[in-house]
């Protein structure tokens, strides 16, 4: 089920002009576009969904300059497509077609957005950026490397659950379980559970994720 | 300073036993009988069958796992109370190379190994792709995992192990996913490397050049010195 973390998620190496944009700036973008999403319909609704559309837009051109290809973009809108559906018709039902519009080009802009961020950011750029933003919280005992990482894992995750999820949904199919409500999230637990034993010992087996020692040698430390 | 007289892996009365899942109709289940050795070899084979108890025994040296009784020490520090230390200085190499890498590609999951020298980003980039190409795999730094070979992807998570320069190295069967050209080209790297190097395996020819290797039969050592007369203690057992 790994096998389906590279389909979603992950970094694609290139040159284009939003790999090159530093990722203060790239994540500065990504809030600006969460906060016109969100707080344009406090104006109007009319503003609200005028701001959004025009927000998607901006959105999907950065995809295209980044040099990202539409199944990466379909793949991103197709995994939540369900809850858009029931989220769009609630909205329409209770609140018209605008308001409808509105809330799901603003959740599809937010998702797209940050998914131009991952896809042009190294893991590892990702980490350090983490990391600097939570350094000002040392002070307090906070680990920003621990916290970096914990962060880089559960991104990492999201794509092993969704392939779980299909990969459950398919042998459910296969023996006629489709229905089976247990059939098809049971299987997903115990694989999550087990693909977070597995990362956790990945990481124990190169002697990552602990604190780091504060006051031993880099060797591995001493006993003096 | 780590006093010489603590060097090595020390296992003192270390067993494991499995609680049952259900108490009132099961046993708990001994994994590994308690067992006594003091492992300072360059070199130290584990041989022996399928579920005979070479993982758990190989998962204790690294605190991956730990014991339901007696202790294991390394280099003086106890699994127990001081994992921390002890992962740092044991790197373990999986059979499956997947369930070692952890990020996209075989340059990000070094650069992850490397975040503990506390470098700078270049000098991280940099020493990363040299570590790859010092395995001929340079060419495949921004690769997915998933798009390497066998081969490619069990020296990859060599790789990445070995750049948090561990005092000891650990692997558990990690020639068994390769065909023989890779398994030789592993080997070749492992013969090369200045750590203590405590592998299973299921080659005997391999097992023979070790300094010393151990037979583990049903949790228990059958057989402790000399990797020929280990072989034959083995090849009794299995009839």
């Amino acid at each position: 089920m790994r096998g389906h973390a590279f389909m979603v998620a992950g970094y694609i190496p290139g040159s284009s002009l939003i790999h090159r944009t530093p990722l203060a700036l790239k994540a500065a973008l990504l809030f600006a576009v969460a906060v016109l999403c969100l707080a344009s319909p406090l104006i109007s609704v009319l503003v609200g969904a005028l701001t959004t559309t025009a927000t998607l837009v901006l959105v999907v051109v950065a995809h295209f300059v980044a040099s990202l290809s539409w199944q990466r973009m379909w793949r991103a809108v197709r995994m939540m497509l369900i809850f858009l559906v029931l989220i769009a018709a609630y909205q329409w039902w209770q609140h018209g077609p605008l308001t409808a519009w509105q809330v799901i080009a603003a959740i599809v802009a937010t998702v797209l957005a940050s998914n131009v961020l991952t896809a042009t950011t190294p893991v590892d750029e990702l980490l350090d950026g983490l990391a600097a933003l939570v350094k000002p919280l040392q002070r307090f005992g906070a680990d920003p490397e621990r916290f970096s990482l914990t962060v880089a894992l559960m991104l990492r995750s999201i794509p092993f659950v969704i392939g779980a999820f299909s990969d459950v949904r398919d042998a459910a199919r296969a023996r006629g379980l489709e229905r089976n409500l247990l059939a098809r999230s049971l299987p997903v637990v115990i694989a999550t559970v087990g693909y977070a034993r597995a990362t956790g010992e990945a990481l124990a087996a190169r002697g990552l994720g602990d604190p780091e020692p504060r006051d031993v040698e880099h060797d591995g430390g001493s006993l003096t | 300073m780590i006093d010489s007289s603590h060097r090595g892996i020390v296992l003192a009365q270390a067993g494991v036993t499995l609680p049952p899942a259900d108490p009132r109709t099961q046993q708990a289940k001994q994994i590994l009988a308690p067992l006594s050795l003091t492992l300072t070899e360059q070199r130290i084979a584990i041989i022996g069958a399928n579920g005979s108890g070479k993982s758990t025994l190989l998962r204790l040296l690294n605190g991956l796992l730990l014991p339901t009784t007696g202790t294991v020490s390394v280099n003086g520090r106890s699994t127990h109370t001081d994992a921390a230390a002890v992962r740092r200085s044991v790197g373990f190499v999986f059979t499956d190379p997947l369930s070692q890498l952890v990020m996209p590609t075989p340059q990000e999951d070094l650069e992850l190994s490397l975040r503990r020298q506390k470098l700078g980003k270049k000098e991280r980039r940099d020493k990363a792709l040299a570590i790859l190409g010092g395995y001929g795999l340079e060419h495949l730094a921004q690769s997915s995992i998933y798009e390497l070979s066998g081969g490619e992807r069990q020296l990859t998570a060599l790789a990445t192990v070995l750049a948090v320069d561990p005092d000891i190295l650990v692997l558990d069967e990690p020639s068994t996913l390769l065909d023989l050209r890779n398994t030789r080209q592993l080997m070749q790297r492992l013969t090369d490397l200045p750590q203590q190097v405590i592998m299973s395996t299921h080659d005997l020819s391999l097992a023979a050049t070790f300094d010393r290797a151990l037979v583990i039969e049903q949790g228990q050592v059958a057989f402790d010195g000399d990797p020929h007369q280990a072989i034959s203690a083995y090849r009794e057992l299995a009839g």
